[in-house]
């Protein structure tokens, strides 16, 4: 009699450790895909341009280009270059055909690269450190502090989350942001030289560039 | 003596066009901290910005590109030769000297905005730097001590008590100012240690010019790369202008000094 109850007692508790090993599992899975915040979704990204930036066989003005486009590969992961240009241009963003729209985004992708990247460019491998973070809903401030020509540069994403997935749609360098920088003066472009004077604007400026 | 005041004049053109602001936003490090624990308040702040009133734009703009001018045709070549002949060594202990200088007014305006901690920090940074520092030129306050500066103006002062940043302006030599930055800046002028020193108007001049191009010797480069990334460089500035001014009165440095701590 005892022996058999001991027996039951002894599934019981296989029952119970399998319950509680599927319960942990589930929690951890779900912790894994949808509760990770702004800067563990960060963090990749940065340190993918990082390690491009310190990669020898990268290093130099020989390889700039190469080396730019690896870094825009894995900077578009997440960083959203469409939300960024919708901002800059307005209210007018909506009225534009898709194909001015798309034209628009590989213009000012390619003047944000130049400005921000160009920032980083002589960086010597110190560290990024992360120095804290605000979210409020859906929006969220990750600010780093990043050491320049022996000054620390503090730089902060602004983020924003689509879909489960934090996105920077602005850059503050040193208490300036880049984006809304931008937004200015593409407003007071736009009010006097319209949609096709600012790509044109836009072209010339990047060329400047090459 | 014609000389030494024509030399002064230009002098003091040059090291008052405006460029020398950009700077300043540079020295301040960390001007947009965020700490853990501020109030949702600030957060907003940091997305919803006011618009600029710019009802004077097309004088502005006409100064800005007077500035413009003298920056590539004095301040520019005054500023290659100045960092040819003074070693970087002897231009970071003039900043020094510059910023102890000033230390008083920023005691004073710490206290006109009830930062008793900040005025306190000052002082003896002042005493500090102006005793074992040999009268300023070195910072010890700093390097032995580790006690950052907090610099404040009348300008904030005024912004502190809720006095609202008014137009924009442009002035030619000087730069950008908003409405009351400008009182700031009249007010700032003329409680300076130096006005008590100085016998003249042009010694006040001639001082402030040497506080600038050495300023900008120390952070070259900073307008021209404004230029070279913006579409419509007069809009850049006052953006970052405003944002630098309006981060400043809000104090957003201090919380990343909090940051720093954690």
């Amino acid at each position: 009699m005892v022996f058999r109850n001991l027996k039951k007692i002894k599934i019981m508790k296989n029952i119970y450790a399998l319950f509680v090993l599927v319960c942990c599992f589930c929690m951890f899975n779900s912790s894994a895909f949808a509760v990770s915040g702004p800067t563990e979704q960060l963090k990749p990204t940065l340190k993918s341009l990082i390690e491009i930036l310190l990669d020898p066989s990268l290093k130099g003005e020989a390889h700039k280009v190469e080396r730019r486009a690896k870094i825009m590969g894995h900077v578009t992961q997440g960083f959203d270059f469409r939300e960024m240009s919708q901002r800059v241009v307005g209210k007018e963003w909506k009225s534009l055909s898709q194909e001015k729209q798309d034209h628009f985004q590989v213009l000012f992708t390619k003047l944000l690269e130049n400005a921000y990247i160009g920032k980083f460019e002589s960086y010597s491998g110190q560290e990024i450190q992360y120095t804290g973070e605000r979210v409020k809903g859906d929006r969220a401030i990750v600010s780093t502090q990043i050491e320049n020509n022996g000054q620390l540069m503090p730089v902060d994403y602004i983020m924003t989350k689509k879909e489960d997935r934090w996105m920077v749609y602005d850059i503050n360098i040193e208490g300036v942001s880049l984006v809304r920088n931008y937004m200015e003066q593409f407003q007071s472009i736009l009010r006097r030289d319209k949609f096709d004077g600012l790509v044109k604007l836009l072209e010339e400026k990047n060329s400047t560039f090459e | 003596m014609m000389l030494k005041k024509r030399i002064t004049f230009f002098l003091s053109l040059a090291l008052m066009v405006q460029p020398v602001w950009v700077a300043q936003a540079d020295e301040a490090e960390g001007n947009v901290g965020l700490s853990i624990d501020d109030g949702s308040e600030s957060f907003n702040e940091f997305f919803e910005q006011g618009d600029v009133a710019d009802p004077l734009e097309s004088m502005n703009r006409a100064f800005f590109e007077v500035n413009d001018k003298l920056y590539f045709w004095i301040l520019k070549p005054v500023n290659t030769a100045y960092t040819m002949v003074v070693p970087l060594d002897f231009r970071q202990c003039f900043g020094n000297f510059f910023d102890n200088i000033a230390a008083p007014i920023w005691v004073v305006n710490n206290l006109l905005q009830g930062k008793f901690t900040g005025a306190g920090i000052d002082l003896s940074r002042f005493l500090i730097n102006s005793t074992v520092g040999v009268l300023g030129f070195g910072d010890p306050a700093l390097q032995s001590f580790g006690i950052k500066p907090k610099p404040e103006d009348f300008g904030q002062t005024l912004g502190t008590w809720g006095v609202g940043e008014g137009l924009y302006l442009y002035l030619p030599l000087i730069g950008p100012l908003t409405l009351r930055d400008s009182v700031g800046f009249a007010g700032d002028a003329l409680s300076h240690p130096v006005t008590y020193v100085g016998s003249t108007y042009l010694d006040g001049l001639a001082y402030y010019t040497a506080d600038k191009v050495n300023l900008l010797s120390l952070h070259p480069g900073l307008y021209e790369e404004m230029k070279r990334y913006s579409l419509d460089p007069y809009i850049s500035m006052r953006q970052v202008y405003i944002e630098y001014r309006r981060n400043k009165v809000l104090d957003r440095e201090v919380k990343n000094h909090i940051i720093d701590e954690l």
